[in-house]
């Protein structure tokens, strides 16, 4: 269903977008929270990596 | 003979542009001139300004081909049109940018939604005004204050209003050193802007590297309307941070960045012809536009406000008014304002957390409104 052309549509349009918006953005926030947990599989050394590519 | 040589003369007066001169030019004229202006004197974002006032200031002499089919200005901006210019916009952005801030603080995210109220209240009132609901979303998403995003949703909802949307996006853009201040200085306390923020965590290189994988992955899956600008901002970025693409990071960040600022500046400033520009409905865009700033502005330090009802370690609500997406112009804003306060509150590092999610946030917006209103 594709939102109505009118004032009622705009506010409508609104309300949903920033409501998921914002539940969007929580769920990238969870995501990036879990992202120390990528530490455990190890660490990177910068300076080994740019030696490897050289 | 006197007569014929007047003829010629006249027939000749009527090839230049002077004949067609009128006041509408002088004016726009005067405003690509303030527009150098303010890059020179006020230091306002000159990388935007300066290319945007000059192309502004030729493309309304009249007679100027390079703004005609054919001419490089016009070819400058059907780059902007056939979306060839936002995303390359992105790529380098990407490329010149440290994520970690938002990586190491997922709590300030949140604000990256939370500062693009401003986007619907323009929208609505734009609708009120009686725009369709697709010219209204093409308004609105200035509020987000993200150049690329603003010309990319606008080119998909209502192209006919690219020019006058794209100006007011990136005039806002480089004009928010002004805008924003007095909106957070009157919504927080001079006590709250002296807030210090905590060091925040060092983020290590896989979680920087696996960041854009795992972004690129979560906005195609679920925003595919707008991926072509966030991949190609994560592709930049994951040049960056691998640290084995070191000649494409600094080629996207470096010299292609600078090639595609001077085309977009260019294409969007020749946009700006008095016939199409000077007109009612300019101004209502550009008042739009400024209410979705204002509002952005306002809803993000609120928002970091009631944040602060609920956190025991509070934030700077100054930080707020970064969740507009335009990076890293409201990062640097949110820092100025309270440094004036504390010189030695250097709350830059942590400004950049809700101004990157806040890209991601206008994205978002964009996104849901494309899909609710049925364009791909």
């Amino acid at each position: 269903m594709i939102v109505p052309d009118s004032v009622y549509g705009a506010v409508l349009l609104s309300i949903i977008d920033f409501t998921l918006s914002i539940i969007m953005i929580t769920g990238i926030g969870v995501v990036l929270a879990l992202f120390p947990l990528l530490n455990r599989l190890g660490k990177l050394d910068d300076e080994k990596i740019r030696k490897a590519s050289h | 003979m006197f007569e014929q040589v007047l003829g010629f003369l006249q027939a000749m007066a009527d090839q230049t542009g002077v004949a067609h001169f009128w006041w509408g030019n002088v004016v726009m004229i005067a405003i690509g001139c303030a527009m150098i202006g303010l890059a020179i004197v006020k230091k306002y974002e000159p990388l935007l300004l300066v290319g945007i006032g000059f192309a502004c200031v030729i493309s309304n002499v009249p007679g100027s081909d390079l703004i005609l089919p054919g001419g490089l200005f016009n070819y400058a901006y059907h780059g902007i049109e056939l979306l060839i210019i936002p995303p390359l916009i992105f790529f380098g952005v990407g490329a010149m940018t440290d994520f970690g801030p938002m990586i190491a603080h997922p709590k300030l995210v949140i604000l990256g939604a939370l500062a693009h109220l401003g986007i619907f209240i323009s929208l609505i009132g734009a609708k009120m005004l009686g725009f369709s609901i697709n010219e209204s979303g093409a308004i609105g998403i200035i509020g987000g204050a993200d150049g690329p995003m603003a010309v990319f949703v606008c080119v998909k909802l209502a192209p006919h209003l690219l020019p006058q949307v794209a100006v007011a996006a990136y005039s806002y853009m480089a004009l928010m050193p002004l805008i924003q201040p007095p909106v957070i200085k009157l919504l927080t306390s001079r006590e709250e802007r002296l807030i210090r923020m905590k060091q925040m965590r060092p983020v290590s290189r896989l979680e920087k590297i696996a960041f854009p994988i795992v972004m690129g992955i979560v906005v195609n899956l679920f925003f595919p309307p707008v991926a072509p600008l966030i991949t190609m901002l994560m592709l930049g970025n994951l040049f960056k941070e691998c640290l084995v693409t070191d000649r494409l990071y600094k080629t996207a960040a470096n010299d292609l960045m600078n090639v595609i600022i001077i085309i977009l500046t260019v294409g969007i400033g020749s946009t700006m012809n008095a016939e199409k520009f000077l007109t009612f409905q300019t101004i209502e865009i550009i008042v739009l536009g400024l209410i979705a700033f204002l509002g952005g502005t306002a809803s993000g330090v609120l928002g970091a406000k009631f944040m602060n009802l609920f956190l025991t370690e509070k934030i700077n609500p100054c930080l707020g008014s970064a969740g507009i997406a335009s990076v890293p112009i409201a990062a640097r804003v949110a820092h100025i304002v309270a440094a004036k306060e504390d010189r030695e509150n250097l709350l830059i590092y942590h400004a950049m957390g809700p101004n990157l999610a806040g890209v991601f946030g206008t994205a978002i917006s964009g996104g849901i409104m494309l899909a609710l209103l049925g364009v791909k």
